[in-house]
C-alpha cells in the first residue's frame, strides 16, 4: 500500500502536462458527420506524433508499453487541461479501447500488423457490432448468421446501437457461425470492412440529440475468413475479453473527467443564485450536502480505479471486479448530472450540446447511456453477484 | 502507487483476524450486553501484548513502529468483526500522551493497564454542553476530543451518568464538561493530526462493517434455500449482494487512499480523510441495514449478529463528528490538485 509515484511516473506526469498545454485543440469538436470524424482522427494523429498513442499498449505493437498508472496519470492531466471535448465520446474509442486490446490478446501476427497501426495513427475508425434487436442483455442469443463459403464468411442479419457506424472503416462484429451448437459456442468475432457491398447503415435518433447512434443491416456481406479473431466459434470468449477491457480500464478517462466535472459544478454553485432566489446555490443545505457527497464519491471512484489497477497488476488481466467500478461509475455519473440540473435552476430548461464549455443539459441527457452501454447495470450486478461473489445463476 | 496490502500487511491482517475470531466471539460477548465494562482486563492485556494499541506509533514513542496503513487494516478488521472495546481511545490516547510528553501515561495505555474512554462534547439539550462518553466503565482516563484540541483527563474527576446505549456493547455515559487540568494535551496542528488519524480509523471500522455485512449476506444467500434453490440465485437478492460488495469496495478503497495521503503528509490529506468518512458512513449504514433484510426473520432476532452491525454503524458514524459535520468540512476543503 503506497501512493508513491516512481521518478519515471512523476516525470511522465510533467511531460504530459507540458505537452497537453501546447497541443490540446482549443476549437470545439464538431458535433457530427465527417467533420467530427476528422476532428477525432486529427487528435489521434497528434497523439501519435507526440508519442502519446497507446500509452499502456505493449511497445511491440506500437504502444508506449507503460503502466496503467501512467495511463491514469495521462487522463488526469488531460482532464486538468480543461479540454473542449470528452475522450469517451470520441469515435476513436472502440479502436483504442476494444478492437485494439482484443487484437493484442487474441489476434494473429498478421492481424496485429494489419490493424493496430491504423488505430494508433488515427487512420481508421472502428465501431462495435454486438447488440441486435433480439439480443441485448442476452447477447449470446445473437442471430446474425455467417455461412462459410470458400475462404469467406457470408453475413446476413442486423446489428443495433452501433455508435459511429456511419463514419467507421472497420467493425468488431459478432456473428453466429454454428446455429446447432449451444448459444455461447457457435459465435465468431470477426473484423468487418464497413465499405463492403451489402452493408446498409441507418441513423437512430437519440434522446440526447447525439447523432452517432446507428443500426446496421447485412445482406450477404462477404468477409475473408482471415478476419476471424480468436478462432471460429470461439467468439464468445473473445468478446468477453473485449468487454473486460471496457469494464476494467476503458472508462478510466470518463471516471477521471467526472472528478473535474464535480469541481466545475461546485464552482457553478458558488456563482449561481440558489433555490431561495437570494443566497448562492452552495449555501442551500441540501445542495451543499449533495455536492459534498458527490465530491466524496468521485474521489472514492478514483481510489477504486487505483485499487483496480493494483489488482490487474497482480493478475495480469482485468477481472470481473471491473464491473464494480463500471456499475458505481455509471450511476454516479447520472447522479452528478441530475444534481447539476438542480443547481443551474432555470438553465435546466435550455438545451446545450453534449461537448463544450459550461454545458449541462446535453451531458445530462447523454448520461442515461451510462447505465445501459457496455452491459446495463442489471447485467453488471449479475456479473458482480455471480463472478465476483460466486452466487448461483438463476 | 498500490492500494492493496503487501504480503507482510496481509500477515498482520490474518493474525488480527484469527485473534478476533477466538477472543471476540459475539455470542460469548452477548453476556456483557448492557454492562459498563464489555472487554475484561485480561483480554485487554492480550490485545496490548499483540501491540494493537501502538501499531502505528513510532518505536521511539514506545510504539510498534508500523504506520497508519497497518493501523487502518487493524481497524477495518475490528469493524468487520463488530469488535467492542475502547480501541480508538487507546490508540489515539497513547499517541496524545506520548507526543504530549506524558511517557508514563503512554506506557500504561500501551501495556493495557491504563484504560481510556472516548469523550466528545455534545449539546445538553438545554443551551449548554456536556461530555458524551463511550466505554466509560472502569476507565482510568477520558480522551476528550474538541475542535483543535485533544486532552486526556482523569476519569475519576468526572461525575458519570450511565445511559442506555443503542449498541449494548458500547457503554454510554454523560458527564459535565471537565474543569480539571488534563494529564496530557495537544493543540493546533498536533491535535488536528490526531483527529484526522481518528477520522481515518473510524472510517476504517465503518468500511469494515460494509465488508463484514457484504460477506455475511453473500454467505447466507449461498446457503439459504427457498423455493428449492439458494436465494442468491434470485436477481433481487443477488443484486442487493452485488450492491453491498460495491459499497464495501468504495469505502475500503477510499479509506486506504486517505490513510496513505495522511501518512505521506499530502496537501489533500484532510480532503481525502473527510471523503473517507462520508463514503464509509454511507456504505456501512446502508449495508448493515440491507443485511438485516437479506436474513429475513432470523436477521431480526437478538441471537443473530446482524443487529450488531446496524447499531455499531450508527455509533461509529457519530464518533468524532457526524455525517453532516464531515460533509461540511469536505466542502470547505480546496479541491485536490
Amino acid at each position: 500500500m503506497n501512493l508513491d509515484l516512481t521518478d519515471e511516473e512523476q516525470s511522465f506526469r510533467e511531460e504530459a502536462r507540458t505537452w497537453l498545454r501546447e497541443h490540446l485543440p482549443t476549437e470545439p469538436r464538431p458535433p457530427e458527420g465527417q467533420e467530427m470524424r476528422e476532428f477525432d482522427l486529427a487528435w489521434q494523429r497528434t497523439l501519435f506524433d507526440g508519442g502519446w498513442a497507446g500509452i499502456n499498449w505493449p511497445a511491440e505493437f506500437g504502444g508506449r508499453g507503460l503502466s496503467d498508472i501512467q495511463q491514469m496519470i495521462w487522463y488526469e492531466e488531460f482532464a486538468k487541461a480543461d479540454p473542449p471535448f470528452t475522450l469517451a465520446n470520441s469515435c476513436t474509442f472502440v479502436g483504442n479501447m476494444h478492437g485494439g486490446p482484443t487484437l493484442i490478446v487474441n489476434g494473429t501476427d498478421e492481424q496485429k500488423a494489419e490493424y493496430l497501426p491504423g488505430i494508433l495513427r488515427g487512420e481508421q475508425v472502428w465501431c462495435q457490432g454486438f447488440s441486435e434487436p433480439g439480443a441485448g442483455s442476452d447477447l449470446a442469443s445473437l442471430s446474425t448468421k455467417a455461412v462459410i463459403d470458400g475462404d469467406e464468411l457470408v453475413v446476413t442479419g442486423q446489428k443495433t446501437w452501433t455508435s459511429y457506424a456511419h463514419v467507421a472503416d472497420l467493425q468488431e462484429l459478432l456473428v453466429r457461425t454454428d446455429p446447432d451448437a449451444p448459444k455461447h459456442k457457435g459465435i465468431t468475432w470477426v473484423v468487418c470492412d464497413m465499405s463492403s457491398p451489402g452493408i446498409d447503415i441507418r441513423p437512430i435518433p437519440t434522446m440526447s440529440h447525439v447523432t452517432d447512434f446507428c443500426e446496421v443491416f447485412y445482406d450477404e456481406v462477404r468477409i475473408p475468413l482471415t478476419n476471424v479473431v480468436g478462432g471460429l466459434n470461439n467468439g464468445w470468449r473473445t468478446a468477453m475479453s473485449t468487454l473486460s477491457f471496457e469494464r476494467g480500464t476503458g472508462f478510466m478517462a470518463d471516471q477521471v473527467e467526472l472528478a473535474a466535472t464535480v469541481e466545475r459544478l461546485i464552482d457553478e454553485a458558488k456563482r449561481r443564485v440558489g433555490p431561495d432566489g437570494r443566497r448562492r446555490a452552495i449555501e442551500d443545505d441540501e445542495l451543499a450536502r449533495r455536492l459534498a457527497t458527490a465530491r466524496a464519491e468521485v474521489n472514492a471512484l478514483r481510489a477504486m480505479t487505483i485499487a483496480g489497477i493494483s489488482r490487474n497488476a497482480r493478475t495480469g488481466m482485468p477481472g470481473p471486479e471491473g464491473s464494480m467500478i463500471r456499475l458505481f461509475h455509471g450511476e454516479l455519473h447520472q447522479r452528478v448530472y441530475q444534481l447539476a440540473l438542480e443547481i443551474i435552476g432555470p438553465d435546466a430548461l435550455r438545451l446545450t450540446p453534449v461537448d463544450g464549455e459550461g454545458v449541462w443539459t446535453g451531458p445530462y441527457l447523454q448520461s442515461f447511456a451510462y447505465t445501459i452501454g457496455g452491459g446495463t447495470t442489471d447485467i453488471q450486478r449479475n456479473i458482480v453477484g455471480e463472478r465476483v461473489l460466486g452466487l448461483p445463476r438463476a | 502507487m498500490d492500494l492493496l496490502p503487501t504480503p507482510e500487511q496481509d500477515e498482520i491482517v490474518a493474525t488480527v483476524r484469527s485473534q478476533l475470531v477466538t477472543d471476540f466471539d459475539l455470542h460469548a460477548l452477548a453476556a456483557s450486553d448492557g454492562a459498563d465494562v464489555v472487554v475484561d482486563a485480561a483480554l485487554w492485556q492480550r490485545c496490548a501484548e499483540l501491540g494493537w494499541f501502538g501499531l502505528g506509533l513510532a518505536e521511539e514513542l514506545g510504539g510498534v513502529g508500523y504506520t497508519l496503513a497497518e493501523e487502518t487494516l487493524l481497524f477495518a478488521e475490528l469493524g468487520a468483526h463488530v469488535t467492542p472495546g475502547p480501541f480508538l481511545a487507546a490508540v489515539l490516547g497513547a499517541r496524545v500522551a506520548a507526543i504530549g510528553g506524558a511517557d508514563d501515561v503512554a506506557a500504561g495505555i500501551l501495556s493495557g493497564t491504563t484504560t481510556v474512554a472516548l469523550g466528545e462534547v455534545e449539546s445538553d439539550g438545554d443551551g449548554g454542553t456536556q461530555l458524551r462518553i463511550s466505554d466509560h466503565g472502569g476507565a482510568d482516563l477520558v480522551l476528550v476530543v474538541g475542535e483543535n484540541r485533544v486532552e486526556l483527563v482523569d476519569a475519576t474527576a468526572l461525575d458519570l451518568r450511565h445511559e442506555a446505549s443503542i449498541d449494548l456493547l458500547v457503554p454510554l455515559a454523560t458527564a459535565d464538561t471537565p474543569t480539571v487540568a488534563p494529564v496530557a494535551a495537544l493543540d493546533g496542528d498536533a491535535a488536528a493530526d490526531v483527529i484526522l488519524r481518528g477520522d481515518v480509523l473510524v472510517a476504517a471500522q465503518l468500511a469494515g462493517i460494509a465488508v463484514g455485512t457484504a460477506a455475511q449476506s453473500t454467505e447466507y444467500a449461498q446457503d439459504r434455500q427457498q423455493f428449492g434453490v439458494a436465494i442468491g440465485s434470485f436477481q433481487a437478492v443477488k443484486h442487493r449482494c452485488a450492491d453491498m460488495a460495491v459499497r464495501a469496495e468504495v469505502a475500503t478503497s477510499q479509506v486506504r487512499l486517505a490513510a496513505l495521503a495522511l501518512l505521506d503528509g499530502r496537501d489533500d490529506a484532510a480532503f481525502q480523510c473527510e471523503a473517507a468518512r462520508v463514503v464509509a458512513t454511507d456504505s456501512a449504514i446502508t449495508n448493515a441495514q440491507v443485511n438485516v433484510l437479506n436474513h429475513g426473520g432470523i436477521g431480526f432476532t437478538w441471537e443473530h449478529t446482524a443487529h450488531r452491525y446496524v447499531t455499531r454503524a450508527q455509533v461509529l458514524s457519530r464518533t468524532l463528528g457526524d455525517r453532516r459535520e464531515h460533509l461540511r468540512r469536505l466542502l470547505e476543503q480546496p479541491a485536490p490538485t
